[in-house]
């Protein structure tokens, strides 16, 4: 098989699957701007700046894809088999890997909007608590992105047991970040419709929503580490 | 490539199963656990006083709905290193 063409179809992968989570999270954003709007228009400058805010933090997920895509589009140059397969599995991890932190990171934004609609005096406890919450729910974007750029460097020797376990790792870690990435997103669109209603409770939500948090990306950890044995150690 | 014995066939599958597994595996549980912190959080933002009996209640939740992720790791572990 031609590497190069195995370099374009992992760039295919990562952003093709990688815009995915993106895109739905910052329409789910917009959608709930538009609701505050219909609620508050005295309030138009707070929502259009909390609604670009979350937008852009929603992007990473997105960004992350897009600049691994590059990467494999513009430094995919090595050569044999092996090397293809590689390219190959970067492409997976990275591309099905944002999904879940894309979606998620919009679900915060989304109930954040919908608290300001609610009254617009909160707009700077929910701007801190929007950004914990997408900041921690890109986590398992962070593990994806380093399992395809380790798969991206990978130079392995000509093994059919080998090649099986780097795909087999792809999928681990691709798959795995879907789940964590959604659920982190719900326990902090929970925790800002919280704040959006109470925000003298925003200290011990902001615990409790980071406690929830580490506790979901348990399952991302297990898929990182299964990766990495299937990686490093098989 | 040298040819493909039948004992590597077997353990090059087993190797891409246990990705599949634990990748799968992880879907369920994340979601389920997100879903059981987001209801805590809301439940602390309209009983703030009873905080510690709502975090203790989320983290039996939690590890309970691990228990499937830790049934796809070690499918997986055992698929890596027995088979």
């Amino acid at each position: 098989m031609d590497v190069m063409m195995c370099t374009v179809l992992g760039a295919g992968l990562a952003i093709g699957l990688g815009a995915i989570g993106s895109a739905i999270g910052e329409g789910y954003i917009a959608m709930n701007a538009m609701g505050a709007l219909g609620r508050q228009p005295g309030a138009s400058q707070k929502i259009l700046r909390l609604m670009i805010i979350g937008q852009a933090i929603t992007e990473t997920a997105a960004i992350f894809a897009l600049v691994m895509a590059l990467v494999l589009l513009f430094g995919g140059n090595g050569e044999g088999t092996m090397k293809a397969v590689t390219y190959i599995a970067a492409g997976i991890a990275i591309g099905f890997g944002t999904i879940g932190s894309g979606f998620g990171a919009g679900l915060p934004g989304g109930s954040a909007l919908k608290g300001i609609g609610r009254n617009p005096q909160n707009s700077d406890a929910l701007t801190v608590q929007m950004i914990i919450g997408q900041a921690v729910t890109q986590t398992s974007t962070i593990f994806a992105l380093t399992v395809s750029m380790i798969l991206f460097t990978l130079s392995p020797e000509l093994s059919y047991l080998k090649m099986a376990a780097l795909i087999g790792a792809a999928f681990a870690m691709g798959f795995g970040a879907i789940g964590p990435g959604i659920g982190d997103g719900i326990v902090a669109k929970n925790a800002n419709e919280a704040v959006g209603k109470s925000p003298q409770n925003m200290g011990l939500l902001t615990r409790t929503m980071i406690i929830g948090q580490a506790i979901t990306e348990t399952t991302d950890i297990y898929s990182l580490v299964v990766a990495l044995i299937l990686i490093f150690v098989v | 490539m040298e040819l493909i014995t039948g004992e590597q066939f077997v353990k090059g599958l087993a190797l891409l199963a246990a990705g599949i597994s634990m990748g799968f595996g992880a879907v369920g549980p994340g979601i389920g656990e997100g879903f059981v912190a987001g209801k805590a959080c809301e439940a602390i933002g309209r009983r703030p006083d009873e905080q510690a009996l709502i975090t203790k209640t989320m983290i039996i939740g939690q590890a309970i709905s691990e228990t499937t992720g830790i049934y796809a790791l070690v499918v997986s572990l055992i698929l890596i290193f027995v088979v």
